[in-house]
Protein backbone atom coordinates (compact mmCIF):
# COMPACT_ATOMS: atom_id res chain seq x y z
CA UNK A 1 0.00 0.00 0.00
CA UNK A 2 2.96 2.69 0.92
CA UNK A 3 4.70 1.82 -2.71
CA UNK A 4 1.44 2.36 -4.39
CA UNK A 5 0.59 5.66 -2.30
CA UNK A 6 4.00 6.95 -3.22
CA UNK A 7 4.00 5.93 -7.04
CA UNK A 8 0.60 6.61 -8.01
CA UNK A 9 -2.12 8.33 -5.03
CA UNK A 10 -0.54 11.87 -3.66
CA UNK A 11 -3.53 12.72 -3.08
CA UNK A 12 -4.80 9.58 -1.42
CA UNK A 13 -1.94 9.56 0.57
CA UNK A 14 -2.36 13.11 1.51
CA UNK A 15 -5.52 12.43 2.75
CA UNK A 16 -4.85 9.22 4.46
CA UNK A 17 -1.89 11.10 6.68
CA UNK A 18 -4.85 13.88 7.63
CA UNK A 19 -7.22 12.02 8.33
CA UNK A 20 -4.90 9.65 10.88
CA UNK A 21 -3.73 13.28 12.63
CA UNK A 22 -7.42 14.66 12.77
CA UNK A 23 -7.81 11.42 14.69
CA UNK A 24 -4.81 11.29 16.76
CA UNK A 25 -5.43 15.42 17.75
CA UNK A 26 -9.10 14.42 18.17
CA UNK A 27 -10.35 10.99 19.53
CA UNK A 28 -9.96 10.17 23.64
CA UNK A 29 -11.78 7.86 25.55
CA UNK A 30 -15.08 8.28 26.55
CA UNK A 31 -15.05 9.10 30.57
CA UNK A 32 -17.68 6.77 31.00
CA UNK A 33 -17.55 3.59 28.94
CA UNK A 34 -14.09 4.24 27.78
CA UNK A 35 -14.71 3.64 24.11
CA UNK A 36 -13.10 6.14 21.37
CA UNK A 37 -14.93 9.06 20.78
CA UNK A 38 -14.16 12.89 19.81
CA UNK A 39 -16.22 14.33 22.79
CA UNK A 40 -15.53 14.31 26.83
CA UNK A 41 -18.73 11.56 27.13
CA UNK A 42 -19.78 9.64 24.00
CA UNK A 43 -23.19 9.73 22.50
CA UNK A 44 -23.99 6.56 23.50
CA UNK A 45 -23.55 7.47 27.44
CA UNK A 46 -25.55 10.49 26.85
CA UNK A 47 -28.63 8.97 25.56
CA UNK A 48 -31.65 8.99 27.43
CA UNK A 49 -33.22 6.17 25.43
CA UNK A 50 -30.79 3.68 27.15
CA UNK A 51 -31.18 1.33 30.05
CA UNK A 52 -28.93 2.99 32.90
CA UNK A 53 -29.31 0.23 35.64
CA UNK A 54 -27.82 -2.31 32.89
CA UNK A 55 -24.30 -2.03 32.44
CA UNK A 56 -22.40 -5.04 29.92
CA UNK A 57 -18.61 -5.20 29.94
CA UNK A 58 -16.69 -5.87 26.34
CA UNK A 59 -13.12 -6.39 25.73
CA UNK A 60 -12.64 -3.99 22.30
CA UNK A 61 -14.62 -1.58 20.70
CA UNK A 62 -15.70 -3.87 18.17
CA UNK A 63 -17.53 -6.32 20.26
CA UNK A 64 -19.60 -2.88 21.17
CA UNK A 65 -20.76 -2.66 17.57
CA UNK A 66 -21.64 -6.51 17.17
CA UNK A 67 -23.91 -6.10 20.21
CA UNK A 68 -25.30 -3.20 18.87
CA UNK A 69 -25.83 -5.31 15.85
CA UNK A 70 -27.54 -8.07 17.48
CA UNK A 71 -30.50 -5.64 18.32
CA UNK A 72 -30.42 -7.32 21.54
CA UNK A 73 -29.48 -4.86 24.34
CA UNK A 74 -30.63 -1.87 25.42
CA UNK A 75 -28.03 -0.73 28.31
CA UNK A 76 -25.09 1.03 28.61
CA UNK A 77 -21.77 0.03 28.07
CA UNK A 78 -17.77 -0.21 29.65
CA UNK A 79 -14.90 -1.38 26.92
CA UNK A 80 -12.00 -2.68 28.27
CA UNK A 81 -9.63 -2.14 25.14
CA UNK A 82 -8.27 -5.72 26.43
CA UNK A 83 -7.98 -8.13 28.09
CA UNK A 84 -6.41 -10.03 31.48
CA UNK A 85 -3.61 -12.23 29.95
CA UNK A 86 -1.68 -13.11 32.69
CA UNK A 87 1.49 -14.77 30.71
CA UNK A 88 1.62 -11.61 28.36
CA UNK A 89 2.04 -9.63 31.30
CA UNK A 90 -1.24 -7.78 31.31
CA UNK A 91 -2.85 -7.91 34.70
CA UNK A 92 -6.03 -5.61 36.26
CA UNK A 93 -4.05 -2.40 36.35
CA UNK A 94 -3.42 -3.02 32.67
CA UNK A 95 -6.92 -2.47 32.06
CA UNK A 96 -8.23 -0.05 34.40
CA UNK A 97 -10.21 -2.15 35.92
CA UNK A 98 -10.21 0.32 38.96
CA UNK A 99 -12.34 2.73 36.31
CA UNK A 100 -14.35 -0.38 35.90
CA UNK A 101 -14.99 -0.17 39.63
CA UNK A 102 -15.70 3.48 39.59
CA UNK A 103 -17.91 3.41 36.80
CA UNK A 104 -20.45 0.61 38.53
CA UNK A 105 -21.19 2.77 41.51
CA UNK A 106 -23.11 5.80 39.87
CA UNK A 107 -25.87 4.45 41.72
CA UNK A 108 -27.77 3.82 38.97
CA UNK A 109 -26.37 0.91 37.99
CA UNK A 110 -27.80 -2.53 38.58
CA UNK A 111 -26.79 -5.28 36.96
CA UNK A 112 -23.40 -6.07 35.39
CA UNK A 113 -23.67 -7.94 32.36
CA UNK A 114 -20.03 -9.46 31.14
CA UNK A 115 -19.69 -10.36 28.00
CA UNK A 116 -16.15 -10.60 27.64
CA UNK A 117 -14.99 -13.48 25.56
CA UNK A 118 -15.02 -17.06 25.47
CA UNK A 119 -11.85 -17.26 24.77
CA UNK A 120 -9.68 -19.01 28.23
CA UNK A 121 -8.22 -15.14 28.89
CA UNK A 122 -11.54 -13.55 28.57
CA UNK A 123 -12.97 -16.37 31.08
CA UNK A 124 -10.25 -15.35 33.49
CA UNK A 125 -11.45 -11.40 33.09
CA UNK A 126 -15.02 -12.16 33.63
CA UNK A 127 -13.81 -14.01 36.92
CA UNK A 128 -12.00 -11.49 37.77
CA UNK A 129 -14.32 -8.43 37.46
CA UNK A 130 -16.79 -10.55 39.14
CA UNK A 131 -14.79 -10.84 42.28
CA UNK A 132 -14.17 -7.21 42.14
CA UNK A 133 -17.38 -6.60 41.90
CA UNK A 134 -18.26 -9.05 44.44
CA UNK A 135 -20.93 -7.72 47.94
CA UNK A 136 -21.30 -4.08 45.79
CA UNK A 137 -24.73 -4.81 45.91
CA UNK A 138 -24.42 -5.33 41.92
CA UNK A 139 -26.32 -8.43 39.94
CA UNK A 140 -23.68 -10.00 37.96
CA UNK A 141 -24.75 -12.00 34.91
CA UNK A 142 -22.30 -13.59 32.25
CA UNK A 143 -23.74 -13.91 28.71
CA UNK A 144 -24.53 -17.62 27.57
CA UNK A 145 -22.30 -20.12 25.33
CA UNK A 146 -23.65 -22.73 23.33
CA UNK A 147 -24.36 -23.66 19.92
CA UNK A 148 -24.78 -21.12 17.30
CA UNK A 149 -28.51 -20.20 16.33
CA UNK A 150 -29.23 -22.54 13.12
CA UNK A 151 -25.74 -24.42 14.25
CA UNK A 152 -26.16 -28.03 13.64
CA UNK A 153 -24.01 -30.37 15.62
CA UNK A 154 -23.02 -32.15 12.41
CA UNK A 155 -20.87 -28.97 11.90
CA UNK A 156 -19.82 -27.79 15.17
CA UNK A 157 -16.22 -28.07 16.52
CA UNK A 158 -15.76 -30.47 19.27
CA UNK A 159 -14.80 -27.91 21.99
CA UNK A 160 -18.22 -25.88 21.38
CA UNK A 161 -19.92 -29.30 21.38
CA UNK A 162 -18.50 -30.30 24.89
CA UNK A 163 -18.83 -27.27 26.52
CA UNK A 164 -22.71 -27.06 25.47
CA UNK A 165 -23.58 -30.20 27.06
CA UNK A 166 -21.64 -29.49 30.07
CA UNK A 167 -23.73 -26.35 30.15
CA UNK A 168 -27.07 -28.20 29.20
CA UNK A 169 -30.16 -26.73 31.00
CA UNK A 170 -32.96 -28.37 31.95
CA UNK A 171 -36.48 -27.64 30.14
CA UNK B 1 12.31 -42.55 -0.14
CA UNK B 2 12.36 -39.47 2.22
CA UNK B 3 11.32 -39.51 5.34
CA UNK B 4 10.89 -36.19 7.00
CA UNK B 5 11.86 -37.11 10.59
CA UNK B 6 10.12 -33.60 11.85
CA UNK B 7 6.65 -34.78 11.19
CA UNK B 8 4.69 -35.92 14.10
CA UNK B 9 1.33 -37.38 14.31
CA UNK B 10 -1.62 -37.12 16.62
CA UNK B 11 0.81 -36.06 19.65
CA UNK B 12 -0.71 -35.68 22.61
CA UNK B 13 -0.52 -32.30 23.54
CA UNK B 14 -1.96 -29.06 25.49
CA UNK B 15 -1.75 -25.57 24.19
CA UNK B 16 0.12 -23.30 26.49
CA UNK B 17 -0.42 -20.01 25.48
CA UNK B 18 -1.10 -18.88 21.60
CA UNK B 19 0.38 -15.15 19.88
CA UNK B 20 -1.43 -13.14 17.29
CA UNK B 21 0.72 -14.05 14.24
CA UNK B 22 -0.19 -11.84 10.86
CA UNK B 23 -4.10 -11.43 10.07
CA UNK B 24 -5.28 -14.65 10.82
CA UNK B 25 -2.63 -16.99 12.49
CA UNK B 26 -1.63 -17.96 15.65
CA UNK B 27 1.51 -19.28 16.92
CA UNK B 28 0.88 -21.84 19.75
CA UNK B 29 3.24 -22.89 22.32
CA UNK B 30 2.14 -26.42 22.67
CA UNK B 31 3.44 -29.03 25.41
CA UNK B 32 3.49 -31.92 23.98
CA UNK B 33 3.87 -36.22 25.27
CA UNK B 34 7.14 -36.66 23.17
CA UNK B 35 8.88 -33.56 21.90
CA UNK B 36 8.32 -30.89 25.33
CA UNK B 37 7.64 -27.64 24.39
CA UNK B 38 7.27 -26.94 20.75
CA UNK B 39 6.41 -23.55 18.85
CA UNK B 40 3.58 -24.25 15.89
CA UNK B 41 2.24 -22.09 12.97
CA UNK B 42 -1.39 -22.27 13.43
CA UNK B 43 -2.39 -21.20 9.59
CA UNK B 44 -5.29 -19.25 9.41
CA UNK B 45 -6.76 -20.44 13.19
CA UNK B 46 -8.26 -17.06 13.33
CA UNK B 47 -10.18 -17.16 10.36
CA UNK B 48 -14.21 -17.60 11.49
CA UNK B 49 -14.66 -20.59 9.65
CA UNK B 50 -11.30 -22.58 10.60
CA UNK B 51 -11.42 -25.78 11.50
CA UNK B 52 -8.70 -24.67 14.49
CA UNK B 53 -10.70 -22.34 16.00
CA UNK B 54 -12.27 -23.47 19.43
CA UNK B 55 -9.97 -25.77 19.34
CA UNK B 56 -6.75 -24.53 20.39
CA UNK B 57 -7.59 -23.55 23.84
CA UNK B 58 -5.50 -24.01 26.90
CA UNK B 59 -6.18 -26.40 29.81
CA UNK B 60 -8.06 -29.11 27.14
CA UNK B 61 -6.11 -32.76 25.80
CA UNK B 62 -5.59 -32.23 22.49
CA UNK B 63 -3.78 -34.42 19.47
CA UNK B 64 -1.52 -32.24 17.69
CA UNK B 65 0.28 -32.82 13.98
CA UNK B 66 2.53 -31.04 12.49
CA UNK B 67 5.44 -31.13 10.36
CA UNK B 68 8.09 -28.77 8.56
CA UNK B 69 11.72 -28.17 8.88
CA UNK B 70 12.40 -24.36 10.09
CA UNK B 71 12.18 -23.94 14.05
CA UNK B 72 8.53 -22.90 13.59
CA UNK B 73 6.94 -26.01 12.32
CA UNK B 74 3.55 -25.73 10.75
CA UNK B 75 0.69 -27.38 12.23
CA UNK B 76 -1.98 -28.99 10.66
CA UNK B 77 -4.14 -30.69 12.37
CA UNK B 78 -5.91 -30.66 16.02
CA UNK B 79 -8.05 -33.42 17.45
CA UNK B 80 -10.46 -32.71 20.67
CA UNK B 81 -9.61 -35.24 23.23
CA UNK B 82 -11.96 -34.01 25.78
CA UNK B 83 -12.05 -35.89 28.66
CA UNK B 84 -11.14 -32.52 31.24
CA UNK B 85 -13.62 -30.38 32.78
CA UNK B 86 -13.13 -26.47 31.91
CA UNK B 87 -10.72 -24.93 34.14
CA UNK B 88 -12.88 -21.91 35.89
CA UNK B 89 -12.73 -18.90 38.62
CA UNK B 90 -9.43 -19.20 40.89
CA UNK B 91 -8.67 -23.00 39.33
CA UNK B 92 -8.19 -21.16 36.03
CA UNK B 93 -5.91 -18.74 37.15
CA UNK B 94 -3.92 -21.49 38.66
CA UNK B 95 -3.85 -23.26 35.12
CA UNK B 96 -2.53 -19.84 34.09
CA UNK B 97 -0.23 -20.13 36.89
CA UNK B 98 1.06 -23.77 35.84
CA UNK B 99 1.39 -22.43 32.31
CA UNK B 100 4.19 -20.10 33.04
CA UNK B 101 6.18 -21.94 34.79
CA UNK B 102 6.44 -24.34 31.85
CA UNK B 103 6.69 -21.40 29.20
CA UNK B 104 9.24 -20.06 31.60
CA UNK B 105 11.22 -22.90 32.76
CA UNK B 106 11.01 -25.61 30.59
CA UNK B 107 13.51 -25.66 27.21
CA UNK B 108 11.87 -26.25 23.80
CA UNK B 109 12.39 -29.64 22.08
CA UNK B 110 13.19 -30.67 25.32
CA UNK B 111 10.90 -33.95 26.29
CA UNK B 112 9.43 -34.59 29.61
CA UNK B 113 6.97 -37.61 29.36
CA UNK B 114 6.67 -38.02 33.07
CA UNK B 115 5.67 -34.48 33.41
CA UNK B 116 3.11 -34.16 31.00
CA UNK B 117 1.34 -36.57 32.11
CA UNK B 118 1.57 -35.38 36.12
CA UNK B 119 0.86 -31.74 34.06
CA UNK B 120 -2.26 -33.77 32.81
CA UNK B 121 -3.19 -35.09 36.75
CA UNK B 122 -2.19 -31.55 37.69
CA UNK B 123 -5.33 -29.99 35.20
CA UNK B 124 -7.77 -32.61 36.37
CA UNK B 125 -7.22 -32.02 40.20
CA UNK B 126 -7.16 -28.37 39.78
CA UNK B 127 -11.16 -28.53 37.64
CA UNK B 128 -12.27 -31.16 40.75
CA UNK B 129 -10.51 -29.56 44.27
CA UNK B 130 -11.26 -26.63 45.85
CA UNK B 131 -7.83 -26.49 47.99
CA UNK B 132 -5.31 -25.17 45.57
CA UNK B 133 -2.39 -24.84 47.22
CA UNK B 134 -1.50 -28.48 47.67
CA UNK B 135 -2.18 -29.14 44.06
CA UNK B 136 0.16 -26.27 43.13
CA UNK B 137 2.86 -27.26 45.51
CA UNK B 138 3.09 -31.16 44.34
CA UNK B 139 3.30 -29.64 40.53
CA UNK B 140 6.46 -27.11 41.57
CA UNK B 141 8.26 -29.77 43.35
CA UNK B 142 7.80 -32.41 40.38
CA UNK B 143 8.34 -29.51 37.94
CA UNK B 144 11.49 -28.80 39.97
CA UNK B 145 12.02 -32.83 39.80
CA UNK B 146 12.04 -33.04 36.25
CA UNK B 147 14.59 -29.88 35.51
CA UNK B 148 17.31 -31.73 37.62
CA UNK B 149 17.04 -29.25 40.30
CA UNK B 150 14.88 -31.80 43.00
CA UNK B 151 14.16 -30.56 46.76
CA UNK B 152 16.29 -32.82 49.00
CA UNK B 153 13.53 -33.11 51.73
CA UNK B 154 14.13 -36.17 53.70
CA UNK B 155 17.96 -35.36 54.61
CA UNK B 156 20.41 -32.54 55.88
CA UNK B 157 23.03 -31.99 53.81
CA UNK B 158 25.60 -34.10 56.26
CA UNK B 159 22.72 -37.60 55.00
CA UNK B 160 21.44 -37.55 58.51
CA UNK B 161 17.45 -37.77 58.27
CA UNK B 162 15.36 -34.63 59.32
CA UNK B 163 14.21 -34.36 63.05
CA UNK B 164 11.23 -32.56 62.98
CA UNK B 165 11.64 -30.63 66.07
CA UNK B 166 14.58 -28.75 64.88
CA UNK B 167 15.30 -25.62 62.67
CA UNK B 168 16.96 -25.75 58.66
CA UNK B 169 18.59 -23.37 56.73
CA UNK B 170 17.70 -24.54 53.03
CA UNK B 171 20.28 -23.80 50.63
CA UNK B 172 19.52 -24.24 47.34
CA UNK B 173 22.06 -26.38 45.54
CA UNK B 174 22.77 -28.06 48.64
CA UNK B 175 19.93 -28.78 50.69
CA UNK B 176 19.04 -28.32 54.20
CA UNK B 177 21.37 -27.84 56.82
CA UNK B 178 20.89 -27.83 60.25
CA UNK B 179 20.85 -24.45 61.98
CA UNK B 180 23.54 -24.96 65.67
CA UNK B 181 23.20 -21.16 65.64
CA UNK B 182 21.42 -18.59 64.34
CA UNK B 183 22.99 -17.82 61.43
CA UNK B 184 20.94 -18.68 57.80
CA UNK B 185 22.45 -16.13 55.67
CA UNK B 186 22.78 -18.31 52.71
CA UNK B 187 19.43 -20.02 52.58
CA UNK B 188 16.02 -19.61 53.61
CA UNK B 189 14.76 -20.94 57.99
CA UNK B 190 12.07 -23.42 58.28
CA UNK B 191 11.19 -26.13 60.58
CA UNK B 192 11.70 -30.03 59.79
CA UNK B 193 8.30 -30.84 60.43
CA UNK B 194 7.72 -28.55 56.85
CA UNK B 195 10.81 -30.61 55.01
CA UNK B 196 8.67 -33.93 56.13
CA UNK B 197 5.54 -32.85 55.38
CA UNK B 198 6.30 -31.38 52.07
CA UNK B 199 8.51 -35.33 51.33
CA UNK B 200 4.78 -36.37 52.28
CA UNK B 201 2.48 -34.18 50.37
CA UNK B 202 0.96 -33.65 53.19
CA UNK B 203 -0.55 -29.57 53.69
CA UNK B 204 -2.83 -30.38 56.90
CA UNK B 205 -0.68 -27.87 59.26
CA UNK B 206 -0.45 -23.96 58.98
CA UNK B 207 2.78 -23.69 59.80
CA UNK B 208 3.42 -25.79 56.58
CA UNK B 209 1.28 -24.63 54.37
CA UNK B 210 2.77 -21.21 54.86
CA UNK B 211 6.88 -22.51 55.24
CA UNK B 212 6.12 -24.22 51.97
CA UNK B 213 4.94 -21.77 49.80
CA UNK B 214 8.10 -19.17 50.99
CA UNK B 215 10.26 -22.23 50.60
CA UNK B 216 8.61 -23.01 46.58
CA UNK B 217 8.80 -18.93 45.82
CA UNK B 218 12.69 -18.90 46.80
CA UNK B 219 13.81 -21.37 45.05
CA UNK B 220 11.61 -20.72 42.28
CA UNK B 221 12.37 -17.34 42.25
CA UNK B 222 16.47 -18.84 41.92
CA UNK B 223 15.64 -20.84 38.86
CA UNK B 224 13.33 -17.85 37.12
CA UNK B 225 16.20 -15.13 37.71
CA UNK B 226 15.12 -11.21 37.55
CA UNK B 227 11.59 -10.98 35.85
CA UNK B 228 8.86 -11.57 38.11
CA UNK B 229 5.97 -14.19 37.27
CA UNK B 230 2.61 -12.63 36.17
CA UNK B 231 0.29 -15.18 37.42
CA UNK B 232 1.24 -14.87 40.71
CA UNK B 233 0.79 -11.02 41.23
CA UNK B 234 -2.58 -11.69 39.77
CA UNK B 235 -3.55 -14.45 42.16
CA UNK B 236 -1.93 -12.15 44.89
CA UNK B 237 -4.36 -9.40 43.23
CA UNK B 238 -7.26 -11.98 43.53
CA UNK B 239 -6.61 -12.65 47.12
CA UNK B 240 -6.78 -8.80 47.80
CA UNK B 241 -9.80 -8.14 46.40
Amino acid sequence: MAYHLLQRDHEGAQRLASSLDYALQHIRHCEKCNNFTEEVVCELCRSHHRDAALLCVVEMPADLLMMEQAHCYKGMYFVLMGRLSPLDGIGPREIHLDRLLKRTQDGLVKEVVLATNFTVEGEATAHYIGELLHDKGLKITRIARGLPVGGELEHVDSGTLAQAVIERREM
Amino acid sequence: MIVDKQRQEAQPAFVLHTYPYRETSLVVEAFTLNSGRVPLLAKGAKRPKSALRGLLRAFQPLQLSWGGKSELRVLYKAEWQGGLPPLQGTSLICGFYLNELLMRLLHRNDPHEQLFVYYQDTLAALSTHEDYMPILRGFELRLLQELGYALTLDHDVTGKPINSPSDYCYEIGRGPVKLEENDCSQGLRLSGTTLLDMGRGDYSSAATRVQSKILMRYVLNHYLGDQPLHTRQLLKDLQQL
